[in-house]
């Protein structure tokens, strides 16, 4: 039992939902351990509201504060949930971030010895994003994933909340290795419309195939296509105006026909799902 | 019938995992039992939604989990443990389950808090609710898995081999706690152990080499291998198994010779038999 007690004004802000956080948390301290105050607000207030406040303690200092990014997350406007989704992510777990890093930063060093390798990083650096957003899904690397797969949450909403909070994490990585490079700074960049274009690509195939198989898809498709290119110098091809023009059109269009079909399409995000 | 599977047929490749099975399940607790690789967890992966049968048709209380929107709703009224059910080691087990509840499409926070206490209380986790999964033992973290799974009261509860890993005490909690879930709910669950089904079950389901072998009671069928157990000194020729027991007398489990000294069969000499007899098929309804 404590010696000192909330003072009657106190009580009446606090029971009322108007005292100022600062305020509030100490008299909630306080409540924890005190009876005698307990009672003094429920004068106050009807005992639902009494029960309301006595609920939202217990629960503060029952379920556990929520972990570091999760706490970062809710400081940016994520709702709590969402920021729990995030937090599951396998792809966001540090060895793999590390392993993207480590690569580019190889490729960086390589670059500087051989100028064509300087080209083929810009074809591989839309990759390491489409690859975290492929695995976030993966069998062998998110171990709930069947847990997941039989809950009701929809399947589209996940893959936009992973893929959000992949990109999120991944992008700056690699455009940070970009800034490394030598040479022409808006080279750096170049590779971000078409990423954003490959994404999109890859989201609305998952409509009809697992997010592992629609970026593999979209990503040989891509390797494919501007390797020979940008082996060949001519970069412009692959990262021109007109192509930036185009990745920006697959990005919008793969956005919009997502956002008109999300309430009837069903995504893959399983092997039979 | 909560559960109503006909036909199905599943193949991964050349190995057919299912073939051809009619399986019902309502109230109480429906065991599959049967060596590994019989079938048992992919009937149990396309009870819970997660895989589709390559042909046949499956209802799932009262809906057809091919249709989209039918599949949503019963995944509102579902709880499933995986057969290798894997954790996000670095949550803690309150962090885990709450993930879980959110799956579940628990919106409002204190509501599902709740519920989340509610299960880590039933599966008797309280006192380790803050813990990381990595930091747990194999027995608690089949604990955890049992808990998301009882998440917001689930009318139908999928356990695939609930009480694999376990030590004997573990395992009678486990039962405990099954049993008591199955009390009007409907549970399917697996298990290569006939103490488990004979404890729990009130029908089973023997699966062996993706078809189903027998359906109806565990006593229905330990009531198969009456006449089929005897008792000697030796083990019998005669015998499909044969094994010492504790008193230096042998079991022998087949069809005995004359002047056999029968004694009453257990549910596990039904299921030796039925597995020695690989076209036998017998369906009690
Ligand atoms: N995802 C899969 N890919 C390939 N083969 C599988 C897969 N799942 C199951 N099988 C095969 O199907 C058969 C039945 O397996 P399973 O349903 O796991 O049996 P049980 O649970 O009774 O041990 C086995 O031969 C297994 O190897
Ligand atoms: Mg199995
Ligand atoms: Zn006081």
């Amino acid at each position: 039992m404590t010696v000192w007690h909330l003072d009657p004004e106190a009580i009446r802000r606090y029971a009322q939902g108007i005292a100022p956080p600062g305020l509030a948390a100490s008299a909630e301290a306080h409540l924890m351990k005190c009876v005698t105050c307990r009672d003094a607000i429920a004068s106050h207030v009807d005992t639902r509201r009494v029960e309301a406040i006595w609920h939202e303690v217990v629960d503060r200092v029952d379920a556990p504060r929520p972990s570091w990014p999760e706490r970062m997350l809710a400081r940016l406007g994520v709702g709590e949930a969402t920021a729990r989704l995030v937090a599951a992510t396998p792809t966001l777990r540090g060895p793999w971030l590390l392993g993207i890093a480590g690569v580019l930063a190889l490729s960086v060093w390589a670059a500087q010895v051989d100028e064509r390798l300087l080209r083929m990083l810009l074809v591989a650096a839309p990759l390491g994003p489409l690859a975290g957003v492929a695995f976030a899904f993966a069998g062998g690397l998110d171990p709930t994933r069947e847990i997941g797969l039989a809950a009701p949450y929809s399947g589209l909403r996940l893959l936009l909340i992973r893929t959000a909070a992949v990109l999120a994490v991944t992008v700056p990585i690699v455009a940070a290795a970009g800034l490394a490079l030598p040479g022409s700074h808006w080279l750096a960049a170049a590779w971000l419309l078409p990423t954003a274009g490959l994404t999109c690509a890859a989201l609305v195939l998952t409509a009809r195939m697992t997010p592992v198989v629609a970026v593999g898809v979209v990503a040989t498709a891509w390797v494919l296509v501007t390797t020979p290119t940008a082996m060949a110098g001519h970069l412009d091809v692959a990262f021109g105006v007109g192509a930036q023009i185009f990745w920006l059109a697959v990005a919008v269009g793969g956005g919009l026909w997502l956002a008109v079909t999300r309430n009837t399409v069903t995504i893959k995000l399983g092997r039979s799902g | 019938m909560t559960v109503r599977v006909r036909g199905a047929t599943k193949s991964f490749g050349r190995t057919t995992a299912l073939d051809s099975v009619d399986l019902d399940a309502g109230q109480g607790v429906t065991g599959l039992l049967g060596p590994n690789g019989a079938g048992k967890t992919t009937l149990l992966r396309i009870i819970a939604t997660v895989l589709a049968p390559d042909r046949g048709t499956v209802r799932l209380l009262g809906r057809d989990p091919s249709r989209p929107d039918d599949r949503t709703r019963i995944r509102e009224r579902l709880g499933y443990l995986p057969q290798d059910a894997g954790f996000h080691r670095g949550f803690t087990v309150f962090e885990f389950v709450d993930y879980v509840a959110i799956l579940k499409q628990m919106t409002d926070r204190r509501a599902r808090h709740d519920e989340v206490r509610r299960v880590i209380g039933l599966t008797g986790l309280a006192s380790v609710s803050a813990k990381r999964i990595r930091a747990l033992s194999g027995g608690m973290r089949r604990r955890v898995g049992l808990a998301q799974a009882l998440l917001g009261d689930p009318e139908l509860l999928v356990l695939d081999e609930p009480t694999v890993g376990l030590d004997p005490e573990q395992r009678l909690r486990f039962r405990e706690m099954i049993s008591h879930a199955g009390e009007g709910r409907t549970v399917v669950l697996s298990s290569h152990q006939t103490e488990d089904i004979a404890a729990l079950c009130t029908r089973i389901a023997v699966f062996h080499q993706g078809r189903v072998r027998f359906t109806g009671t565990p006593n229905e069928l330990t009531a198969q291998a009456a006449g089929r157990v005897w008792a000697g000194t030796q083990r019998s020729a005669a015998a499909l198994a044969a094994w010492r027991t504790g008193d230096g007398v042998y079991r022998n489990v087949g069809d005995p010779p004359a002047g056999a000294e029968l004694i009453p069969p257990t549910l596990e000499d039904a299921y030796l038999l039925l597995m020695g007899e690989p076209d036998l098929e017998v369906t009690h309804s």
